[in-house]
């Protein structure tokens, strides 16, 4: 014990060395300075230096090779450095001992077993006892005074992969077994078990007894599972276990460190994994060096934590440091977050983040439930309790900008055909209006004013129109939409025609300028709120709310520019419309022939009257501003409304796009009338024929309950019709309902009155009908 | 505003992942402790657990839904280095009575030698299509033949991204215009090898995933990645967790002849960019529309990022865990109230009229879609920066003049 201080500070450095032969196990001497490789064709001696492995001794000698040096398994005396034994594949138990003169080491040779010898294993601290477990399914005792076993033990099961002398109590040892189960001899009863439990399913291929708590055995097992059993009390018991990923070869309890084990495993896995008992679903750290099957791995030093030795079939021999292991942890993430699709936040995190103050500080407190009392000075990277996850969900309250209620709503209430087309608009304003969607809005009055026919500006005298109040506005807009349209029209005298216009309009300005004080604040109003409305775009607002209401102060204005277009004509008046009052027949003012006949008197270069073509290309822009957005439903609502006018200014593909983009969204909340709805007035063929897929109704005939053939609503065995109502028997358009049960059914409606009253069958089958 | 609403998640180690379902009524949540839980929202907004079963031998990374047309679907993957396909099945009325539904295993995905860090199910119009990332730069993709068979996946595609991969985002666009595209995340730690987001496409001719782009810029590990919804756009939006928050935008080229073979060309642009979680960035998550990105880092805080009409973004909110208010970042916290307060209402004007200011020229450029948009929207705020009288931009004369700037031709031109 004297060599108990740290040794790992000397020759800390991630090393390997190639053998010449896979390895099948490793073990050291105990001073840590040597290291013996045991396999089919190697058995060697390394000496662990600074700068790497140095082979000291090749303990494969003769001329003849023998199975006697095909070793399974190795074990270095803990007490006599001189003493090795070896288990080999052809059943013999080999010791060997290094003080021996001669190139042949091996001093005794047993050949007692049948089988291939499994596992040998010292005493710690009995110099001359020796155990072995075997295939055969037995257990022997050397002593190395006597030239053959002491004593035989049966374990009277399968065959014995693993057998580990108690730490605690000197005549005790476990073996494993590959029937599952773990026994519990004491060496001086040869003839039965103290103990026996099934600690697996499937074999039990490696255990370990715990350095310090004597009483825990850690067993590791082909159904992937390391248990740790509390021996101490009278039945087995599983205080921890540990699911790993594939089964498992070797365990090891980790020097110094209560709660570790490392662990290699028999196939698949290359990895060394060590992990914390108290965390068994995340390996604390991880050693990925290896390229194969890791066969053997061993602690350098009893009291040195930091050092672990690993041969393997890759014919490597590796010396691991634990700084340069792989911590899985770290690249674990913490946090789950995903957004709803109503707008709430689910998000899940280390509680530890969710709960300290500074949040940055990796592990405030440490997990006080687990004290961790071995560490000598706080290391953060040797804490590894246990930690949990708080999951909580942010909802939007009902009022607020990232709920997707808007989006319902919208949806819902827009009408997109059935009407003529300025009443679609003006609705759909208003529903926007409503939603506190003044953008979108705004934009609906702005796609009547332009699209209906300037000839006969079919303006049909809105009630709301006069309310919106934001007239105004539209015109300043069309002012400037003008301007930047000419901007391109006229890119070869653009900058002299620009200036002129902007002069022009300038002078309009300022000549308006007294008139359209409310205006000009109106809009640096909204312009400032837009500066912090960024965040709820097209969204409510209660203070832009209150700028738009500022209709009347904006109403000079309009006069203003009436009095400058050079011939407006007089609209005529549709029969139809109930142009009732003053102020809304000034709304023709607003038509955009008005500013462009404004804009034509400086500029000369248009006709008073625009097609509405002229817009097109203004409103493609639009959509794909409301697209960008993430607005698709606006894209798309237009699209539909605006029909031909619009069609052919946006390339197939995008409509399409869109069209696609709005149904899935649709269909997300549930909206599939909506979404039928569009996809029936859609124009792509690739949209509409998604109503035209894989839907198949099979009918029975409500007469003669027989299938119908799929050819109309007669039934061609009782040529009747199957589509009468059972309760007011007429023919039913339109809505048909019927039980799946008797094939009865009828006009919904009826249908729905009659089951108040009665659960059986209107047609008077008997049958009582479900509906679902 | 939100309302945090706390619920006992009751898994034993921490929890990887959260997701939603396509409808939003769903919820399934991952953790280390191997299982995956599945949560139902009931009438009334209580998140309920209905089902909670071990998926795997090692901690569970990530839990996606499949689209709802495939049924109610499930993928999990793991550091045991499968994935794994989960359905549910319905009938079984005693489960179902005491509240219980019943998932079973349709299809263990094998092919990983490590651990497998993300799995994304591709956009409902490829079919039934899954994508995996393992920890060794393999990214594999699967396609169910028969969607009604959820036990048959073929393995499709093997992608070699030679870095260690973490995390996977199909581009949701439906888009004909678009062909397959998918983006990798990359932890490595080595911050020499740059380009930690690689965005491969799928080439209709030589019908393999080639690399499209690699973003140069991303030194620093990739821990979740997300293209935003795309509702109808022609580019592609990116948002990406490392060590800060980075928005992404990648414009589709324009192709000098419709044969060329190769994959599409793409003007990257960095939309934004947010250290202001001064630490690791773990997820970002975006909201249905693309207009709401949320991100959560190492601080325990769910940030909330939004884009105003110019495409400039900013923090519209900070959440954390338990809805508690965050130290002196009250003004932007109350901001998520859209217009809630008056104080943060200037206070943000200013910041956003001074940001607003940079941005603004790109987008006085007149050929460019959105410049006169913005016009026919109610008006932006139309400040030049060169204005002297820019800072006090509030309800001031001056800008009646500014409003026509915006036509003059020499500024969008030197600005071009």
């Amino acid at each position: 014990m004297e060599k108990m201080a740290c040794v790992s500070t000397v020759s800390s450095r991630t090393m390997f060395c190639h053998l010449d032969a896979p390895a099948n196990a490793i073990s050291v001497c105990r001073d840590a300075t040597q290291v013996v490789v045991a396999g089919r064709n190697i058995f060697k001696i390394y000496a662990m230096e600074e700068d790497g492995f140095v082979e000291r001794l090749n303990l494969r000698v003769g001329r003849k090779p023998s199975l006697n040096f095909s070793c399974a398994d190795v074990m270095w005396h803990q007490m006599e450095e001189n003493l090795l034994a070896t288990a080999a594949t052809n059943g013999a138990v080999v010791t060997w001992n290094l003080a021996r003169p001669c190139r042949n080491k091996q001093e005794h040779l047993f050949t007692e077993h049948k089988r291939t010898v499994n596992k040998v294993c010292f005493h710690p601290t009995e110099v001359h006892m020796l155990l072995s477990g075997s295939q055969d399914g037995f257990m022997k005792c050397f002593d190395l005074r006597k030239k053959e076993s002491v004593s035989t033990f049966s374990g009277q099961s399968e065959s014995v992969r693993d057998v580990q002398f108690s730490m605690k109590d000197y005549f005790t040892f476990a073996a494993s077994f590959e029937n599952g189960n773990v026994q519990l001899w004491d060496i001086r009863r040869p003839d039965r078990y103290e103990r026996m439990f099934t600690a697996h399913t499937g074999p039990v291929f490696c255990c370990d007894w715990h350095p310090e708590d004597r009483g825990w055995l850690a067993t590791g097992g082909r159904d992937k599972m390391v248990k740790v059993w509390d021996m101490t009390t009278n039945r087995a018991k599983e205080i921890y276990c540990v699911q790993t990923i594939a089964s498992v070869a070797r365990v090891k309890w980790r020097p110094e460190r209560r709660w570790h084990l490392a662990t290699c495993s028999m196939m698949v896995d290359h990895n060394i994994y060590v992990w914390d008992v108290r965390r068994p679903f995340i390996p604390f750290a991880t050693f990925e060096e290896h390229k194969d099957v890791t066969t053997g791995i061993v602690w350098s030093h009893q009291h040195d934590p930091y050092v672990l030795l690993s041969g393997s079939k890759d014919s490597t021999l590796y010396q691991h440091i634990f700084k340069d292991a792989s911590r899985p942890v770290d690249r674990a993430n913490p946090e789950g977050l995903c957004f709803g699709l109503f707008g709430d936040l689910a998000f899940a995190a280390k509680e530890s983040l969710m709960t300290g103050e500074a949040g940055r500080k990796p592990y405030p407190a440490g997990d006080r439930r687990y004290p961790i009392f071995f560490f000598k000075k706080p290391d953060v990277t040797e804490q590894f309790a246990q930690v949990a996850s708080a999951l909580s969900v942010f909802e939007s309250e009902a009022d607020g900008s990232s709920r997707m209620d808007w989006f319902i709503k919208t949806a819902r209430r827009y009408l997109l055909s059935g009407k003529p087309f300025a009443e679609l608009c003006d609705h759909n304003a208003k529903v926007a209006k409503e939603l506190n969607r003044p953008q979108v809005s705004t934009t609906w009055t702005m796609l009547r004013i332009m699209f209906s026919d300037p000839g006969n500006p079919a303006l049909p005298a809105n009630h709301n129109m006069s309310k919106l109040g934001n007239i105004p506005l539209m015109n300043s807009f069309n002012l400037k939409e003008m301007s930047s349209a000419l901007n391109e029209r006229n890119k070869e005298n653009r900058q002299d025609n620009l200036h002129n216009l902007e002069t022009n309009l300038n002078n309009d300005e300022n000549e308006e300028t007294e008139g359209s004080d409310g205006q000009a604040e109106y809009l640096f109003g909204d312009a400032e709120l837009d500066d912090d409305d960024l965040y709820s775009m097209e969204h409510e607002n209660q203070a832009e709310e209150a700028e738009f209401s500022l209709p009347q102060e904006a109403f000079p204005l309009r006069h203003e520019i009436v009095d400058h277009p050079s011939a407006p004509e007089p609209p005529a008046e549709k029969p139809e419309s109930p142009q009732v009052s003053g102020s809304e027949a000034e709304s023709f003012c607003l038509t955009p022939m008005e500013s462009i006949s404004l804009i034509s008197v400086s500029q000369l270069l248009y006709q008073p009257q625009l097609p509405p073509s002229f817009f097109c290309p203004v409103v493609r822009e639009m959509l794909d501003y409301y697209a960008e957005q993430g607005d698709v439903q606006m894209a798309v609502s237009v699209l539909i409304v605006l029909g031909d006018r619009i069609r052919k200014e946006i390339d197939e593909l995008t409509q399409e796009h869109w069209y696609m983009s709005y149904i899935d969204l649709l269909q997300r909340f549930e909206l599939w009338n909506v979404s039928n709805e569009v996809i029936k007035l859609s124009t792509c063929s690739a949209i509409t024929c998604l109503n035209q897929a894989s839907t198949t109704l099979h009918i029975n005939c409500s007469n003669c309950k027989r299938p119908m053939s799929n050819k109309g609503w007669i039934c061609d065995r009782c040529h009747q019709c199957a589509s009468v109502c059972a309760v007011c028997h007429h023919v039913v358009k339109g809505l048909f309902v019927w039980c799946q049960g008797c094939s009865h059914g009828g006009h919904l409606e009826h249908v729905m009155e009659w089951l108040k009253s009665s659960n059986h069958c209107p047609a008077g089958c008997g049958h009582l009908c479900e509906y679902t | 505003m939100f309302v945090a609403r706390s619920i006992a998640a009751d898994h034993k180690d921490l929890i990887h992942d959260v997701s939603y379902d396509f409808h939003g009524r769903r919820m399934a949540t991952c953790s280390s402790d191997q299982s995956v839980k599945v949560w139902d929202k009931s009438d009334n907004g209580e998140w309920h657990c209905t089902a909670s079963w071990k998926t795997h031998s090692g901690s569970v990374w990530r839990v996606t839904w499949a689209h709802p047309e495939f049924g109610q679907v499930l993928a999990s993957c793991s550091f045991d280095r499968t994935a794994a396909v989960w359905e549910e099945i319905v009938g079984e009325s005693n489960d179902k009575q005491r509240g219980l539904s019943h998932w079973i295993k349709r299809t263990t995905l094998v092919d990983s030698r490590t651990s497998v860090t993300d799995v994304k199910f591709a956009p409902k119009h490829m079919g039934l299509v899954l994508a995996t990332c393992s920890a060794d730069g393999v990214v594999r993709i699967y396609e169910a033949p028969d969607v009604m068979n959820l036990s048959q996946w073929s393995l499709q595609h093997e992608i070699s991204c030679k870095l260690s991969c973490s995390c996977i985002s199909w581009n949701p666009s439906s888009s004909r215009a678009h062909p397959p595209m998918i983006a990798v995340g990359s932890d490595d730690n080595n911050v020499t090898y740059s380009g930690k987001v690689q965005i491969y496409e799928y080439n209709e001719n030589t019908r393999k995933y080639a690399k499209a782009e690699t973003l140069m810029t991303v030194t620093d590990p990739v821990h979740d990645i997300a293209f935003a919804p795309n509702l109808g756009r022609s580019f592609h939006v990116l948002a990406i967790a490392t060590k800060d928050v980075r928005i992404f935008k990648l414009i589709p080229l324009r192709r000098e002849n419709a044969t060329s073979s190769g994959p599409t060309k793409f003007e990257v642009q960095v939309m934004a960019q947010f250290d202001s979680h001064n630490s690791q960035v773990w997820r970002v998550s975006w909201n249905i529309t693309s207009t709401l990105l949320a991100s959560s880092g190492d601080d325990g805080c769910v940030r909330l990022w939004k884009a105003n009409y110019m495409d400039n973004w900013k923090c519209t909110g900070i959440l954390r865990g338990d809805g508690s208010p965050v130290n002196g970042s009250s003004g932007q916290g109350t901001a998520l109230s859209a217009v809630g307060s008056a104080g943060a209402q200037s206070q943000n004007s200013v910041v956003g009229a001074a940001s607003a200011g940079r941005y603004f020229f790109p987008h006085l450029d007149p050929p460019r879609a959105g410049s006169r948009l913005a016009l026919l929207l109610p008006p932006p705020s139309l400040i030049e920066p060169t204005c002297e009288t820019d800072h006090t931009h509030a309800h001031q004369p001056p800008q009646i003049r500014r409003r026509y700037t915006p036509a003059l031709p020499t500024q969008p031109a030197e600005h071009d």
